[in-house]
């Protein structure tokens, strides 16, 4: 394939090593050095995009992060979408294809929408599609509005990461203002992190013929990389874009394709002693008739794609300026052998030096371009003198400049202010907010030789035209190319009251594209100020926020994926479970924890009702490990304890334990637990498993900012004790078969005490505790010793016939027996009373955490949820945990809701919990559950089902 | 946010967890009336500015700390309180 | 690999967490702890026991696992009076050793901490964040070495590995 626009000679591509690329299925060749944008203009693709609301045909328009028109969707091993084709370095086997249109720009069905542009102002989607519901229309909004649909797979060529960084100065840009501030810093031995988001360093030097003391500009760039290279305290990196400014000088950096195997992008998360703001300046766009059509670029583009890139975009171009810069870009162009038929500059009077540059080419000032000819790439352009004089002049290529923003996008997002300034015409930064400094363009230093001693350049100097404004003018003129917003459209915004420029930017959409109104949001600062007659200052910029560029996700994310998207803790008999078929679920605190055994074949019900039976009636394990638990220390633990937990823990004596609610001091219950005395001053407090590190926290903030004269010292100890807990009326055979120094008799070892001792051979803590009804035997030993245990329970319960018992069997084994489960029963609004409690709620103490709240609380007359059990009146009827309450089933407002229903072995037939307006005076009434589709009615009973009395756990 | 812990020195906000704003001194709840005790528990400082507010440094040494914060720039105005 | 680290995961250290006055453990320990790190997050000793300064009034005291059952029995963490705490805590952490030419590379993908020697000095040991996760962190020969909750240790170990592919 020819590249028909591109020049023998000159730029910084690579004709050596061509490069095969598709875009929308065509094939093209471009070579090393060339963007996406680059190649395409040297094929001479003209038509590259259509608009997002009205399908227009559009072209590139500039050659860098500014480009608002060509956004593309990358396809195959890196596919990503909505990438500005400006962006995106061309490498072999590259395949791309417009977004926003279909099938192709070229042929586009949603260009009906161009016909009925009238009707799509500002505002349209708002006014339009609000009955009943905007998410009813935005699907197809979407697919017609095109933005690209994200990948269905991650990218498979590596990986995404995100690391931390340090730096005395972070430089953001390398151009000339940047590139001279990192060999400062650098030299004086300062830690630098310069980063750039070209390719190469250089920034505009990159596009322009300049000289620094009679040399190119270019030499003295590739000394300074050299010297920085050499420089062990600098981190110089390209292709990385500083994309955020937050507070306390943290910066966030995208770096893509880093010279590293298999990594895709790379997120730096900066933290800067100093910042340096040196991004350079962005040429803006000017606003006239059908100023979007294929072959209206920004003049530094052009100047951009003929000496960077070696090509040209067009033969015959026309310049249109309110500034100097435009005139560099004809002398390069001129220098090239491009044909330049005229400039057409807006301003009364054209600087002589500037004049001086072009020599011989036909310059138009007190004029402008007041339409453009040529839907799918420009014919002509129609020159306006200022006395009203009309001329076409054709051409192929329409370069435009509406002078220049020094890209403050970092300076803003940090905060700090900007001012308009008059002679520039544009917003400047003023007061830093953070430390951090803009240099350069950036500063509004927009020539060399303000940047640079040596630089040569031309002088800048504008008269700033915000729209073209003509009688009788005809077509769109668009402030935002990419999102489609006209003149009119802030217009109508303004005459509709939306005068805030936020509001104008909302209503109209203006500036909210990807672009971020790089090109065209002062345009609409300056439409507004003209509008209501006030200066750009008073109007003001909307708020610069990031990405400067867009940002994958998957750099966000970095490592974050797969396996580890979410943390997960093991203990040392996961590996078992698994190797034994267990379902596994996250519990709380993001242990992965063992659901249920199924046998073969074998569904859930059936699997725990298995588990659940031997716990019943023989014996079952489970790895209580993950349950919280801490060691207190210090002479005031009980004081502590009594006023955290809601009964009194003081009492207790060495060996023994008791159960316990810790409240908030709204009376909210925090968690539940059971706190042992090991002696007079340790203490062993431990806490349900998702809560664990809650109660630490809660416990601690207590102790460091309420009672910090106390001397109470917490230690986590959760992983120091891992825990094979055995249940069931035969767990005190197994304890025997096991091996234990430990008298087992209920009468030298009861309920709720614990000894220290060895069983099967390991030092071990043994409870009695039970979450589950029956004898049950805790036996604690250190991690290192768990897997062995559980093979010697396993072993020695065999006999038995002991089961492994998942959580879901848990469930249904403390639903049994009425008690509560944090999340079920206990849900933020039920106090101990409404559960049936009230012995845990101490009458003795004076104080203590949520005792004056739940008080108060219960003065009031209301009636309260209060916990019962249900049984469905069909034994075989299931009712959804969760599922509400209504006074007969009626469609009324609820009055109380299923906390939790199990299939009971013991009772062969469903059974339940419920929070039940008035539950504890219902005993024996009928209740009924609402559903959807029925009502079921349900007996109110107490909420046990199992063993009312506890002769069993205390066995 | 770099926040700086009496003991650690400046630490990243990540490594912290928020424990809410300094609120007033908790009363006796025996001789302190409904509406005060309500008033206690629910109203909390909200300023625009300057807001005193306690961090854990959990994932650090474990100090509870007390910062005052800008809540509109979230400049931190004052060292925290070492003095406890 | 795309960086060049040998990542090791450790066996089980003696570990033993002490709280309390500093003059009132060392009153309590004797000689069997080494000169106390005065400065906080650093550390000390480098033999038989070395001793962490992580936090106000708090420290832990590190040995190989065959000193743990000695170290016990001086420390004798049952016994010892009210106002300071000792508890035995091996279990409690898994220890890893990041080490080699781009030790430093992996250390700022799992952790906010600046290790630039300047900031991060060879004696510096401290809690931080790690993979998200609440960890100890310290220089050792050639790279780095940290701890973190045993439980998470084979998800850190996931993230090491999916760090360095």
């Amino acid at each position: 394939m020819t590249q028909s626009n591109r020049h023998a000679s000159g730029g910084r591509i690579d004709r050596g090593q061509p490069l095969r690329f598709a875009f929308n299925g065509k094939s093209y060749e471009g070579f090393e050095g060339d963007t996406l944008a680059s190649a395409l203009v040297a094929n001479g693709v003209r038509v590259t995009a259509r608009s997002f609301k009205y399908h227009r045909p559009r072209g590139i328009v500039g050659h860098g992060p500014e480009e608002p028109a060509t956004l593309v969707e990358l396809e195959g091993e890196d596919a990503s979408g909505n990438r500005p084709a400006t962006t995106i370095p061309l490498r072999e086997g590259l395949r791309a294809r417009s977004v926003n249109c279909w099938p192709s720009p070229e042929f586009d069905l949603g260009g009906v929408n161009q016909l009925l542009g009238r009707f799509i102002p500002a505002g349209f989607y708002y006014k339009t599609f609000k009955w009943p519901n905007w998410h009813l229309f935005e699907p197809s909004i979407r697919k017609a509005a095109g933005l690209a649909a994200a990948p269905n797979n991650p990218p498979s060529s590596g990986h995404f990461e995100a690391r931390h960084a340090h730096t005395d100065v972070l430089i953001a840009g390398a151009g000339p203002a940047g590139l001279q501030a990192a060999l400062e810093a650098g030299r004086a031995g300062k830690r630098v992190f310069l980063a750039d988001e070209g390719t190469e360093a250089g920034g505009s030097l990159l596009n322009r013929n300049l000289t620094i003391n009679g040399q190119p500009a270019m030499g003295w760039v590739d000394d300074a990389v050299q010297e920085l290279r050499e420089m062990t305290n600098v981190t110089h990196l390209q292709k990385a874009t500083v994309w955020a400014y937050r507070e306390h000088n943290l910066l966030i950096v995208n770096e893509r394709n880093p010279e590293q195997d298999r990594i895709i992008e790379r997120s730096w998360r900066v933290r800067a002693g100093e910042v340096i703001i040196a991004t350079g300046a962005t040429e803006r766009a000017m606003v006239f008739s059908n100023n979007d059509r294929p072959g209206v670029m920004l003049a530094s583009s052009v100047q951009a794609y003929v000496n960077r890139w070696g090509v040209t975009p067009g033969k015959r171009l026309v310049l249109f300026t309110n500034n100097n810069s435009v005139y560099a870009v004809a002398s390069d162009l001129v220098a090239t052998g491009i044909r330049v038929e005229a400039i057409l500059d807006s301003r009364a009077t054209v600087p002589q030096a500037t004049l001086d540059m072009v020599p011989g080419l036909s310059v138009h000032a007190s004029t402008v371009v007041g339409d453009v000819r040529g839907r799918k790439g420009v014919k002509a352009a129609k020159a306006v003198s200022a006395t009203g004089v009309e001329s076409w002049i054709e051409c192929d290529v329409l370069a435009h400049s509406g002078g220049w923003n020094p890209t403050v996008h970092l300076w803003s997002q940090s905060r700090s202010s900007l001012q308009f300034d008059e002679r520039l015409a544009a917003f400047l930064p003023d007061q830093a907010a953070q430390n951090c400094t803009a240099i350069g363009a950036a500063a509004g230093h927009l020539a060399l030789d303000q940047i640079i001693e040596g630089g040569e350049d031309l002088a800048y100097e504008i008269e700033p035209l915000w729209r073209v404004d003509l009688p009788d003018q005809r077509g769109k003129a668009f402030l935002d190319i990419q999102n489609d917003v006209s003149v009119s459209d802030v217009h109508l915004a303004l005459r509709e009251g939306y005068d805030n420029v936020e509001h104008v930017k909302r209503y109209t959409t203006g500036g909210m594209g990807i672009d971020q109104g790089k090109t065209g949001n002062i345009n609409i600062i300056g439409t507004v100020a003209m509008q209501k007659g006030v200066p750009l200052q008073e109007v003001g910029t909307t708020t610069f926020r990031s990405p400067y560029t867009p940002v994958s996700f998957g750099a966000i994310g970095g490592l974050r994926e797969g396996s580890v998207l979410f943390p997960y803790r093991h203990t040392p008999v996961t590996q078992w479970n698994e190797d034994n078929g267990a379902v596994m679920y996250e519990a709380g605190a993001r242990w992965r924890r063992p659901g249920y055994f199924p046998d073969q074949g074998e569904g859930l019900q059936e699997a725990v009702n298995r588990e659940c039976r031997a716990v019943r009636e023989g014996v079952g394990v489970y790895d209580g490990s993950p349950l919280g638990t801490f060691e207190l220390k210090g002479r005031d633990v009980p004081q502590f304890l009594d006023f955290v937990y809601s009964n009194v823990m003081s009492s207790l004596t060495p060996g023994n334990g008791r159960y316990g609610l810790m409240l908030s001091d709204d009376g909210l219950i925090l968690d539940d637990g059971v706190v042992f005395r090991l002696d007079d001053h340790r203490w062993l407090v431990s806490t349900s498993t998702g809560h664990a590190d809650a109660m630490n926290q809660h416990m601690e903030k207590l102790l460091q900012t309420e009672f910090p004269d106390w001397q109470v010292m917490i230690t986590t100890v959760t992983s120091q004790w891992n825990n094979a807990t055995i249940c069931g009326p035969r767990a005190r055979d197994v304890m025997q078969a096991l091996g234990t120094d430990i008298d087992l008799s209920p009468e030298a070892f009861p309920f709720m005490s614990f000894r220290d001792g060895t069983v099967a051979g390991f030092p071990a803590r043994v409870v009695r505790v039970s979450f589950t009804g029956e004898l049950s035997f805790e036996v604690n030993v250190a991690p290192r010793h768990m897997a062995a245990l559980w093979d010697k329970v396993l072993e020695a319960g065999e006999p038995f016939g002991i089961l492994p018992v998942g959580s879901e069997s848990s469930h249904v084994l403390r639903v049994e027996k009425g008690f509560l489960s944090l999340g079920h029963e206990v849900d933020g609004t039920a106090d101990a009373y409404d559960l049936g409690m009230g012995w845990v709620m101490s009458k003795k103490k004076t104080d203590y955490l949520g005792k004056r709240s739940i008080l108060l609380r219960r003065e009031g007359a209301s009636t309260r949820r209060e916990l019962v059990g249900i049984l469905p009146d069909d034994p075989n009827k299931q009712v959804p945990e969760g599922a509400p309450l209504t006074p007969g089933g009626r469609k009324e407002a609820t009055e109380g809701l299923v906390t939790a229903c199990v299939w009971s072995v013991v009772n062969d037939r469903w059974v339940g919990l419920a929070l039940l307006q008035g539950g504890h005076g219902r005993h024996g009434e009928t209740a009924h559950v609402r559903l959807k589709d029925e009502v079921i009615p349900v007996k109110i009973t107490k909420p046990v089902f199992h063993d009312p009395d506890g002769n069993l756990l205390r066995s | 946010m770099l926040i700086p812990c009496p003991f650690c020195g400046e630490r990243s906000e990540s490594e912290f967890i928020y424990g809410g704003p300094v609120g007033a001194d908790r009363p006796d709840p025996n001789t302190v009336s409904d509406a005060e005790w309500v008033e206690y528990l629910t109203v909390a400082p909200n300023p625009l500015g300057p807001v005193h507010e306690r961090w854990w440094h959990a994932r650090g040494c474990g100090e509870w700390l007390a910062i005052w914060r800008d809540t509109r720039t979230h400049d931190i105005v004052e060292a925290p309180d070492d003095s406890k | 690999m795309s960086y060049d680290v040998e990542i090791v995961r450790q066996g089980l250290n003696a570990l033993f967490d002490l709280k309390g006055k500093p003059a009132a453990i060392q009153s309590w320990a004797g000689d069997v702890l080494p000169t106390w790190p005065e400065r906080p997050n650093s550390r000390s000793g480098q033999d038989a026991v070395e001793l962490y300064h992580i936090g106000r009034n708090h420290w832990i005291a590190r040995a190989a696992l065959d000193q743990e059952v000695k170290l016990g029995e001086h420390l004798r963490p049952t016994d010892c009076p009210a106002d300071i705490s000792i508890v035995q805590v091996s279990d409690t952490l898994t220890f890893f050793r990041v080490t080699g030419p781009h030790a430093d590379e992996v250390m700022s993908i799992a952790c906010p901490l600046d290790f630039h020697e300047t900031e991060f000095s060879e004696d510096a040991v401290t809690y931080s964040e790690l993979f998200s996760l609440k960890a100890l962190v310290m220089r050792c020969k050639g790279g780095f070495e940290f701890a973190v909750e045993q439980s998470f240790g084979d998800m850190v170990e996931d993230y090491l590995s999916r760090a360095t592919a």
